[in-house]
């Protein structure tokens, strides 16, 4: 029977909690709604929702999985019973076996099946088959081992032309195999020879030194890397001083793939591992060493980080607000802009781009289209929130966001380090720009955050004292928990810890109260701790003779904005030391500010009195202030005659044009040269209009930009909701199917199995294709090959081979045995 | 949250909060390991620097004390990264250590075997080691003990020098306390100083460092070799020994430019010793020739880089280094800790001040207005031209007469970079004027007779910058100076911290032409003033009150 329908018909029977469980581990199944059971069978067997189900595995449940995969066939639908698994699973019981298998069915990666016919089955024993697409899904080395000698015979034809040679040679020096004269015969007897630990270790035995530690590198993965690969072994012209790859290779222990790769043929590998397909089984996560650091320098980090990632997010927003940041023609922001940045920050580059992107991913700089800038939206609801809400905000947004911020910086992979020109540096990924988008970033994010706390959990440090957690340790336990998953972990779990660190979430190492706080979706917690340990905003400075004035802590944002105008900042970390000088100052009045202003802002911030020296360089720098000054004006009024002058600005027939003496000799106009003149000679006066540009009047385009908006958080979803589950079974519950009709996806899903079925035995099938005219004709061919929509056939009748979409394949029946 | 009086930046910096009630505690403690860079008036600054953390490891200090005061006296969260490159920086030092092996002679030893590797391996030192003894033991050729040290500093692993010193000859010198006492931190600087066997002692000026090198020589009680800047310090420290030690006049010889004596303890001016002749120092006999058991560096920041070979050198004799600032401006600070030694003793000038050993001084900078034709001219003139016509305005000498009427009766001193100047200005004034071309004698005299009250006001030129003592000068005017270095202007007002003796504050003005470049150079001298705590106003020529 088809493992589809197979399948179906177990589902159906199952009750309606195992069906929401399986729901809800598997929620890809539902999604969109199933119209039977046969579509869910054939969904549950498709190859990418199959992919999504192993990710969720952990390493015993893989291992199980991988060895029920190399045990059973299901084209023969030869199947196995979790006693036959014991033996192939060393240090596995039957008591440890069952709830994994349980589990499995429950997921509907493998199904109750009989009894493979030869054996005898008196305890009723159950036995089981997965589904069809695990083959592809699993790849071509399950658990690690390589394929089989009449395989790589079948698959590699330099190795297929030289096999039977080497097996001539190995029996010519004297070895225990058999001679053999097709490749085939050949493979049959290099796995022969090679069927036992007894005689893999005979082999060996006369192995040069240093073979067995190379062999042991092919212990949990099949294939290698060798140099020149396809070198001449040969066992007849074998030195005294062999090398032990020279060594293997002769004997047909490596098989060569390419020019530099080869496979450790199944046979060996699994001698190697004394017989057994799985050599270390354990249902116990594997327990880290971890260090310890002391809570009080944990929460000294973390409180240092997130002050400090707030004042920096803050300086950030102030330099965009000053200059927005220029994008490049490809995207994402340039080294330069970033350079600028960094520098008015006073931070590293790196550094920089990791709070730019922070601070763009939470919503806190849009790019506005219409110039090409990041900007600071208008009206940010962030700059108003205390501050501990501004650190949840910034963390929720990060917990959220697909990008991988520390991503930047780093060489992009691909052609950049293929081919790179002369002179041009391989391209690394810019801030901001798509190349450090990672779709599945949050989940992997809160995957970490959980095993972070899972481990933190276990360890159960003495009091005052948290684990130490670092990269490793998490990938140790990724790969236990989730090895499927775990590969796309590796190059993003560095850069999430790091930035984990930046937020304040781990400190010293250790995962904090308030990362654990986060990591249990309990926000509310978080805030409440963080507010107790923030310390509070204050609102003075401290003012020195050597023109500096000192905050002394965390300044409110008012009172730093308009120190910032009077003053430039120096240094890096919770103080803000400012200090000014004749530019500073300048800057200030030329803002519309004076001296006695500037001098009560700083009475009134001051601590202490302002310093004689400060006190002189304002009142200096603002008496030569403005002894020449620039402004704007339509048009002006010059005579020689200043009585004329006088008498033009007390006349109120001049009133309309706003005039002003800005010199005995000239007034300034707030009309425009020719209105001016239009009005003076309404007067009676005869002005003469010098050559002057009009005025040009720009617009400048606004364009209604959104207000940075909170983000909320919610955890990625790993289970669908309850109504759609409930909608759901209601649906498989009520519509039954008259057996055997299979529709839809379903049915595609039966022919592709159908299909892949008689490739891999080689069987002619039956199929109803649809021609270019829309007829229907029934067609007996050999499938050859399927894949991308297309299936290859050689069709016997007409001696050819071809090519035929399946779309227009109607149905697939095996061909009836030819001999009937 | 603590409420300490420290705020640790993430930039190395320490901000500590002077009028916190426990800002002296927590001063004491980071003094240790931290370089004090600012210290005005209410906020003063300290930097982190492997220098200074080494320093502080030599002292015994090892990183859980630091980071254990760093986190105590904190009041806010201390950055984590600091926290970490302290620690890795403190775990440096002391990793390699020069030994003396019965067997072998000079060894470097080390725990750490990947370090020692890494060492040998480096290009510049392979040279210097002899043959490995084992995995963690290696020769070094006793000549380069010096050289060793210096570019294992520049590696970033300073050795920790255990291997001795020889004894010297001799020679019984004992303190003449007779009617004074050493004070109490010129004792601690030398016991500091002989506990760690070689290193420099950081006093301000005019807080007794002669005292702190005297000191040294009786605990020593050898044949003592001391290193002077020039030949009128050279007379002042043999004045200050026959005072204050037993040492007689033929017991102290002088070898300087004229007179050449070797005696039980000789003054050697740097100058001398790095007179070439031929490609070769011809004096080097003099420091390498003789079984001296200490030598004594005066003005260590002004040690020139010949001595600094000759010193590689002299490893195995005792060194003190005696300074008012370990801040060189040509950087070689490391140099100094490499080849001299660690930092043995530090106080802070405003400590030192505040304890009644030196005078506090009052800092005014008089902005002066060109006159117009002066504007123009300046304005109009070749950019290496600027300084100097900005500098020496005429306005300038008007206001030195105008001041000196204002303190008439003071000894006064009026310090200038340019001879044309201080020559006119010593006319005017009918002053004598000390340059360079004034003979040791006359300046000798010059000198005895301001400080016996004789002469009232004295011009003085660079030359007489450094080391001379006028302990009666309670007024100084710089009318120039050489574009900006804070070093000259720390020296120069260590030349009115003597304390007076009717405790009157010293009075120290700087004539500045507004709108210059001698402005931005006074700025940048200033700053570091200011820095240093020292109240500093500024007022324009016309608000100086008439004599």
């Amino acid at each position: 029977m088809s493992l589809i329908r197979a399948l179906s018909k177990e589902l159906e029977a199952r009750s309606d909690d195992s069906l929401r469980a399986l729901f809800a581990a598997r929620p890809d199944l539902i999604s969109p709604v199933v119209p039977d059971f046969a579509a869910l069978a054939a969904r549950a067997s498709a190859r990418v929702s199959v992919q999504r189900a192993l990710e969720r595995l952990n390493k015993p449940e893989m291992q199980v999985l991988e060895t029920l995969h190399l045990c059973t066939n299901t084209d023969t639908g030869h199947s196995v019973s979790a006693a036959g698994l014991k033996k192939c699973i060393n240090g596995a019981t039957l008591a440890a076996l069952e709830p994994i298998l349980n589990r499995l069915q429950e997921l509907a990666l493998i199904h109750r099946a009989d009894p493979p016919g030869t054996v005898h089955n008196p305890g009723r024993q159950r036995f089981y088959l997965p589904v069809g697409s695990l083959k592809d899904v699993i790849g071509i080395y399950p658990a690690g081992l390589g394929r089989s000698y009449t395989e790589l015979v079948r698959l590699q034809p330099a190795f297929a032309q030289r096999v039977v040679n080497l097996v001539a040679e190995l029996h010519q020096s004297g070895a225990n195999i058999l001679a053999a004269t097709t490749p085939m015969d050949a493979a049959l007897a290099l796995q022969r020879w090679t069927s036992t630990p007894e005689s893999l270790q005979h082999i060996l035995s006369e192995a040069p030194a240093r073979t067995r530690p190379l062999l042991n590198k092919f212990g949990s993965w099949a294939m290698g890397a060798v140099p020149q690969a396809q070198r001449k072994a040969s066992v007849l012209h074998e030195g005294r001083d062999v090398g032990p790859v020279d060594w293997l290779l002769a004997r047909g222990l490596l098989v060569p793939l390419d020019a530099g790769h080869v496979e450790l043929p199944h046979s060996v590998g699994l001698s190697l591992r004394g017989g057994a397909i799985v050599d270390h089984f354990t249902l116990k996560p594997p327990v880290p060493e971890l260090g310890h650091t002391s809570a009080a320098l944990r929460r000294n980090a973390a409180m240092g980080a997130i002050a400090e990632v707030l004042r920096l997010v803050g300086e950030l927003l102030h330099a965009v607000r000053e200059q927005p940041l220029a994008t490049l023609r490809s995207g994402g922001v340039g080294v330069r802009e970033l350079k600028r940045l960094a520098d008015s920050l006073r931070l590293g580059l790196s550094e920089t781009a990791l709070i730019l992107e922070i601070s763009a991913l939470s919503g806190l700089l849009r790019l506005d289209v219409d110039s090409s800038t990041w900007v600071q939206p208008p009206s940010l609801e962030w700059l108003t929130l205390p501050r501990q809400e501004q650190w949840l905000w910034l963390v929720n947004a990060w917990l959220a966001s697909e990008r991988a911020p520390s991503l930047v910086g780093q060489t992009l992979p691909g052609p950049a380090t293929a081919a790179p020109r002369s002179g041009s540096a391989a391209s690394s990924i810019n801030a901001l720009s798509a190349e450090a988008q990672r779709p599945d970033a949050p989940l992997v994010r809160k995957r970490i955050l959980e095993i972070l706390e899972e481990l933190t959990v276990e360890a159960e440090a003495p009091d005052g004292k948290a684990p130490v957690l670092n990269a490793e340790t998490v990938m140790e336990r990724a790969e236990w928990s989730q090895p499927r998953m775990s590969r796309r972990f590796s190059s993003l779990v560095r850069g999430i810890l790091h930035e984990a660190e930046l937020l304040g979430l781990m400190g010293s190492g250790a995962l904090t109260q308030l990362g654990s706080a986060i990591a249990t979706e309990q926000p509310d917690l978080a805030l409440s701790i963080l507010g107790e340990h923030l310390p509070a905003a204050v609102n003075h400075v401290l003012l020195q003779a050597d023109l500096t004035a000192v905050a002394p802590g965390y300044l409110a944002p008012e009172l730093s904005e308009k120190l910032l105008l009077l003053a430039d900042a120096e240094g890096q970390g919770p103080a803000t030391i400012f200090r000014f000088s004749g530019d500073s100052i300048r800057r200030a009045l030329d803002a519309g500010q004076d001296a006695e202003s500037i001098l009560a802002f700083l009475r009134a911030h001051s601590a202490t009195d302002v310093p004689q020296p400060l006190r002189y360089l304002i009142k200096d720098i603002a008496s030569r202030h403005g002894r020449l000054r620039v402004a704007s004006s339509p048009s002006f009024i010059q005579s020689d005659d200043e009585s004329a002058i006088s008498e033009l600005v007390r006349d109120p027939g001049a009133a309309s044009l706003g005039l002003v003496r800005i010199a005995p000799t000239v007034l300034t106009s707030a009309a425009s040269p020719r209105e001016t003149a239009r009005v003076l000679r309404e007067l009676g006066l005869s002005p003469a209009v010098q050559e002057a540009e009009t005025a040009v009047v720009r617009y400048k385009r606004t364009t209604a930009m959104a207000a940075g908006v909170r983000p909320v958080y919610t955890a990625p979803r790993t289970a669908p909701p309850d109504e759609d589950v409930d909608a759901q079974l209601a649906l498989l519950r009520h519509h039954r199917t008259v057996h055997g009709e299979v529709t839809g996806e379903a049915a595609t899903q039966l022919g592709l199995e159908t299909l892949q079925r008689a490739i891999r035995l080689k069987q002619a099938v039956t199929m109803n294709v649809v021609d270019g005219l829309g007829n229907s004709n029934t067609e007996t061919v050999v499938p050859v090959s399927v894949s991308g929509g297309r299936v290859r056939v050689f069709d016997a009748a007409r001696d050819t081979e071809r090519v035929l979409s399946i779309h227009r394949i109607i149905d697939v029946e095996p061909a009836g045995d030819p001999s009937k | 949250m603590s409420d300490g009086p420290l705020i640790v930046q993430s930039d190395k910096t320490i901000l500590l909060e002077v009028d916190h009630e426990l800002a002296t505690e927590a001063r004491h403690a980071i003094a240790a390991f931290a370089e004090l860079e600012r210290a005005p008036e209410h906020v003063h600054s300290y930097r982190l620097t492997p220098l200074g953390l080494w320093n502080a490891r030599a002292a015994g200090l090892d990183a859980e004390r630091v980071l254990d005061t760093l986190l105590r006296y904190s009041r806010f969260p201390v950055p984590h990264s600091l926290l970490i490159d302290i620690e890795e920086t403190m775990s440096r030092y002391g990793r390699l250590r020069l030994e003396k092996d019965p067997q072998h002679g000079l060894v470097m030893r080390t725990n750490d075997y990947p370090v020692l590797e890494e060492v040998i391996r480096a290009k510049k030192i392979a040279p210097l080691l002899g043959p490995r003894i084992d995995g963690e033991t290696v020769v070094v050729h006793s000549s380069q003990r010096g050289q060793l040290k210096q570019l294992l500093l520049k590696l970033g692993w300073p050795a920790e020098d255990l291997a001795g010193y020889v004894d010297g000859t001799p020679h019984l010198i004992a303190l003449n306390e007779d009617g004074w006492h050493l004070r109490p931190y010129q004792k601690l600087a030398t016991e500091n100083f002989w506990a760690g066997g070689s290193g420099v002692v950081v006093l301000p000026c005019g807080a007794g460092k002669t005292l702190v090198g005297a000191a040294a020589m009786a605990t020593s009680s050898t044949t003592t070799l001391i290193l002077v800047t020039n030949t009128v310090a050279a007379r002042q420290w043999k004045d200050e020994l026959l005072k204050r030690t037993s040492l007689t006049e033929d017991e102290i010889g002088e070898y300087s430019g004229a007179v050449k004596e070797v005696r039980p303890v000789t003054i050697a001016t740097y100058q001398v010793l790095t007179t070439k002749r031929g490609g070769l120092y011809p004096h080097l006999e003099l420091v390498d020739g003789h079984d001296w058991g200490l030598i004594i560096y005066d003005e260590v920041h002004l040690l020139p880089a010949p001595i600094f070979r000759m010193t590689a050198d002299l490893q195995a004799r005792r060194r003190l280094g005696l300074t008012a600032t370990l801040v060189r401006e040509d950087g070689r600070e490391g140099e100094v800790f490499s080849l001299i030694g660690p930092k043995r003793y530090d106080a802070p000038w405003k400590d030192i001040e505040a304890q009644g050993y030196i005078a506090p001084a009052d800092c005014v900078e008089v902005r002066v207005d060109l006159p117009r034709d002066e504007r123009v001219a300046y304005a109009m003139a070749e950019d290496a031209d600027k300084y100097r016509l900005c500098a020496t305005s005429e306005t300038k000498t008007h206001l030195v007469e105008q001041l000196v009427a204002l303190h008439q009766g003071e000894q006064l001193l009026v310090i200038g970079q340019y001879i044309d100047q201080l020559d006119e200005i010593g006319e005017r004034l009918d002053a004598p004027v000390i340059k360079g071309d004034t003979t040791v004698k006359v300046r000798q005299k010059l000198f005895d007779a301001f400080r016996a009250g004789e002469i009232k006001t004295l011009v003085v030129s660079k030359v007489a910058n450094f080391s001379i003592d006028l302990p009666e000068a309670s007024v100084a005017i710089q009318v120039s100076g050489s574009f900006g270095s804070r070093q000259e202007e720390a020296q120069r007002l260590g030349r009115l911290l003597r304390p007076k003796q009717d405790g009157r504050a010293a009075r120290f003005y700087s004539l500045v032409a507004r709108d210059t470049l001698d402005q931005d150079f006074a700025a940048k001298r200033q700053r570091f003033l200011a820095e240093q705590g020292y109240a500093y106003r500024i007022m324009d020529a016309k608000d100086v009150p008439a004599g």
